[in-house]
């Protein structure tokens, strides 16, 4: 399939006048407009029911805007077709708030999921997946399945799998809230890392001021469904 | 690492209900398959019993009779004419007026059994013209009514039979659509993630395709082969009851037979992966 083309320099992420309303009086998120540098690391803030999770469905091709453009890569989805839209998702790595793993795979296989789906075989990934899974903690529950993995263990075979493809945008719903503090500032390392090397994009929702305060970063509030850009936080 | 698991779980206690559901379906539409091809079959063979025999009824006297059969034996296309005997008709009678012989006094007609070649046209009109000619009082009788009447009620049970089976696989398509509407509903969270993860919908919808494609070979060919047992009974009982049996339907197993067992789980697969595949699309299409 032909993939329209994309420019380098386009923003990885871009909303237009974005509303989403499940009817009248339940607008979930009312003309947002921003859009992500190639190589920026966001965080995503804001009151639980703000529309946080709305903002990312939308991000990662799960929900269709009431009104407004969404773009990724500098093409507008709603202009793309089903099979452009199956390609633009294998560049995005999402971290899902509820992890959504195949409860029927190992920890290995659910990590490994995105390069199986784009058709990779499986011995030049092996390694790959293994050392990853061992970067993140799991060296010894690669062949565990979830149901017998704890939250933390989960969200990191979820996080795992969200950046086994080295993707160039990673978008994450609350990726360190099951997991300690040291071990949510070494997934946030792996973030920033690939975003430092491969120049990965990062959006990430989270509650967790102290979180952001500690990682430098661009910063979204959302509260009411309206959005705003608050610029850089902590550090660098 | 051994190689990876299946990206749809093993098949759970729906997929082992709808096995039974479309082995029974595919039991009951290949039996009768095999019922309806019989039927043809038998109604063939009791037809092809009585082409070209012709028996004519005389009422009259010895004399009458003889005439009547020298008549016969002349008429073009006749292979051969013969008189039937008192004691060949008696026996004919005995199903229905019994073995102990009748009484003189009642007159039974004289009866001349020809044979004529199939391919003779309108031999028996040729024999009753001529004996008229002759002034004889006779009946030709070439069986065609009764021929007629046996196509006629074979052919109605054949599209009986051939209206169940269409019946029991509209029905094992539906059930399949449903039943993998049910499965998807239940793997949603699979498809939900294999979707968001890039998989293309042709991707998503053949996983499910082969599973529901082998699900419906492996029940058609169980249906099938219960099938195949159950006729394979029903003719050993049928050879057991020595009596009458060129009566019932001829259930020695034929090439036709053959097609129609192997027909079943072909159909049964096909059925269930175009079910699966127009039930995958359509939820797929709900999705972004």
């Amino acid at each position: 399939m032909k993939e329209r083309t994309i420019s380098p320099d386009a923003p990885p992420l871009r909303f237009d006048r974005v509303s989403v309303s499940y009817g009248p009086g339940l607008d979930v998120l009312t003309d947002a407009s921003f859009e992500l540098r190639p190589g920026s690391m966001t965080f995503l803030t804001g009151p639980s029911g703000a529309g946080k999770s709305t903002l990312l469905k939308l991000a990662y091709l799960a929900l269709r805007p009431s009104q407004g453009r969404v773009s990724l890569f500098g093409v507008d989805t709603a202009r793309q077709s089903r099979g452009e839209r199956a390609l633009t998702r294998r560049k995005l790595g999402v971290v899902f708030q509820e992890f959504r793993l195949l409860e029927h795979l190992t920890a290995y296989e659910n990590a490994a999921l995105p390069l199986r789906v784009a058709g990779d075989k499986e011995k030049r990934y092996r390694n790959d997946v293994r050392e990853l899974l061992e970067w993140v903690g799991l060296g010894d529950r690669m062949n565990a399945r979830p149901a017998t993995l704890s939250g933390g263990e989960k969200q990191r075979v979820a996080i795992a799998r969200a950046v086994v493809m080295k993707p160039d945008l990673i978008i994450a719903d609350e990726p360190t809230g099951n997991v300690d503090t040291e071990m949510a500032d070494r997934l946030m390392r792996l973030f920033r890392e690939l975003n430092r090397r491969v120049n990965t994009t990062v959006l990430v929702a989270t509650h967790d001021m102290e979180l952001i305060r500690r990682t430098p970063s661009d910063v979204l509030r959302i509260a009411n469904g309206l959005l705003s850009r608050q610029g850089q936080e902590a550090a660098r | 690492m051994s190689s990876p698991a299946p990206l749809l779980p093993q098949a759970d206690t729906r997929e082992a209900a709808l096995f039974f559901v479309v082995c029974a379906l595919c039991f009951l539409a290949s039996f009768a398959g095999l019922v309806a091809r019989s039927a043809y079959a038998a109604a063939d063979s009791w037809a092809d019993q009585v082409t070209g025999e012709i028996t004519i009824r005389v009422r009259g006297d010895e004399a009458a009779a003889a005439r009547a059969r020298e008549i016969a034996n002349a008429s073009p296309g006749v292979d051969s004419a013969r008189m039937i005997g008192r004691d060949e008709a008696e026996a004919l009678l005995a199903p229905w007026l019994g073995s102990s012989g009748l009484p003189d006094d009642i007159p039974i007609p004289f009866l001349i059994a020809a044979s004529a070649t199939t391919d003779a046209p309108a031999v028996a009109d040729i024999i009753d013209r001529r004996l008229k000619e002759e002034g004889l009082d006779a009946s030709v009788d070439e069986h065609s009514v009764w021929s007629s009447d046996l196509r006629q009620s074979t052919n109605t049970a054949g599209l009986a039979a051939l209206g169940a089976v269409a019946l029991l696989i509209a029905t094992a398509v539906a059930v399949i659509a449903f039943a993998t509407h049910a499965a998807l509903l239940a793997r949603r969270d699979v498809v939900e993630v294999l979707h968001l993860t890039g998989a293309r919908d042709g991707f998503i919808s053949s996983l499910f395709e082969q599973r529901f494609l082998m699900l419906g070979v492996r029940a058609g060919a169980t249906g099938a082969l219960l099938a195949l047992a159950t006729a394979a009974f029903m003719l050993f009982l049928v050879r057991q009851s020595q009596d009458q049996v060129w009566l019932l339907p001829q259930l020695s197993l034929s090439l036709t037979d053959g097609l129609i067992l192997g027909l079943t789980p072909l159909l049964a697969g096909l059925a269930a992966m175009i079910a699966a595949r127009v039930t995958v699309m359509q939820s797929l299409s709900e999705m972004v």
